[in-house]
């Protein structure tokens, strides 16, 4: 069973005040989606949850270890931000192969690519593809790692019905595997996902 | 370090013509010499100990965008970064695929351009012993003027007023046939300068 704690946390960006005294906690299976208006620091909170901004007030806890003193976190996350962490001159099969080698797993790309149904854009150039389908291969990285928690910022943009559906259906797998997943989001889900909080 | 280095080099190869941008400008602006000075043997040979490191210099320069921001504007720096915990071990990586991917193939380009500039087999050597000691502080100092302006776009002039004044002291030395320790010293002061600058330049943007 895996925890995530976060106590009072306050980070400020420059001289304004992005997050104020956040408190939540989260078990293995839980999800979370934070909604705010543009600007209120969704992404921030979930850059901070990710290690990526360390000065902040508060504490986050995963298993009642501090986040910045744990050597072994960054193994237990996966952040998928808003940048699709594409190569547009390369093919998607080629930008498979460089998240293959930076993240030390092969998953064969069909199988990958069949996650969304999008097995015949394997040889397209990322250039030619459409926002959507960019965002479709863009979360593939979800399967490259072994990771507890997804930290998932604005996952649902640009993905029509039909593929906001199959990544619904991913993030409730995951919780079922005891994952933790954090979402921000504009679009409302409280139809799909009952623990929310704004900020 | 060597997936990420693995990593770079693929990416280097899927856009093959990476390898091929630097070698054909530095031919280019080596090919533009005797059109302005003629063909006299001496003065090319003087012409061309100076113009290589000019030639380098530029192509160095044309190329610093692809150090970070390249993977930065598409999102993949938050990756390597997250898969490497150590920010010293991601520069280490990126100054041995640089220098790989756009100073080599100017060295394999070199000795058929000086046989054209009629310079003597030993001095070919010296060119040589020069270029290489010296191409590896100049990606240094590209790197950290690169890790320094990251985030910051359409700054590739800003980036040329800073790193013009740094590669003096190289393109001095260069021109001088065995002068090649001071540019290995010269290089080494820059790993130190730029480890130290490119580490807090990344700090800079992870926060």
């Amino acid at each position: 069973m895996n925890e995530l704690k976060i106590e009072d946390l306050t980070c400020y960006r420059g001289d304004n005040l992005v997050l104020k005294d956040l408190n939540t906690k989260l078990k293995s299976g839980d999800s979370l989606v934070i909604r705010g208006s543009n600007g209120s620091g969704k992404t921030t909170l979930l850059r901070v949850l990710s290690n990526f901004i360390k000065s902040y007030n508060g504490k986050i806890l995963f298993n009642d270890h501090n986040v910045l003193e744990d050597a072994n976190y960054r193994n237990c996350f996966n952040f998928v931000g808003q940048k699709n962490s594409l190569k547009d001159n390369l093919s998607v099969k080629n930008n498979l192969k460089l998240w293959e080698i930076v993240y030390k797993k092969n998953i064969p790309y069909s199988k990958l690519l069949d996650d969304f149904n999008i097995s015949h854009l394997m040889e397209r150039d990322v250039a030619s593809l459409s926002d959507g389908q960019k965002k479709c291969i863009s979360l593939l990285r979800l399967n490259f790692t072994e990771s507890k928690i997804w930290y998932l910022d604005e996952p649902f943009v640009f993905l029509d019905e039909e593929n906001s559906q199959i990544l619904i259906e991913k993030i409730k797998n995951f919780n079922n595997n005891n994952g933790i997943v954090i979402i921000t989001s504009n679009i409302n889900l409280h139809n799909t996902f009952t623990n929310e909080i704004n900020i | 370090m060597f997936a990420l280095l693995k990593r770079d080099l693929y990416l280097a190869l899927y856009s093959s013509s990476s390898f091929f941008y630097t070698s054909s400008f530095f031919v280019l602006i080596l090919i533009i010499l005797p059109f302005l000075f003629g063909t006299n043997d001496v003065q090319l040979q003087i012409l061309f100990k100076g113009i290589i490191w000019i030639g380098l210099s530029l192509s160095i320069l044309l190329t610093m965008e692809r150090i970070f921001n390249a993977d930065y504007e598409d999102g993949n720096l938050d990756i390597i970064l997250q898969q490497n915990p150590s920010i010293e071990i991601v520069i280490i990586s990126k100054y041995i695929t640089h220098w790989i991917v756009y100073c080599l193939p100017l060295f394999i380009v070199l000795p058929m351009l000086s046989f054209l500039f009629y310079v003597s087999l030993d001095n070919i050597f010296l060119i040589f012993l020069n270029l290489f000691f010296g191409s590896f502080g100049m990606v240094f100092i590209v790197t950290f003027v690169s890790a320094l302006t990251l985030g910051a776009k359409r700054t590739i002039f800003l980036k040329a007023i800073i790193v013009i004044p740094l590669f003096i002291p190289f393109l001095i030395f260069g021109t001088n046939l065995e002068s090649w320790p001071i540019l290995l010293a010269l290089s080494m002061m820059s790993f130190v300068l730029s480890m130290y600058v490119s580490a807090y330049g990344l700090r800079l943007y992870v926060e």
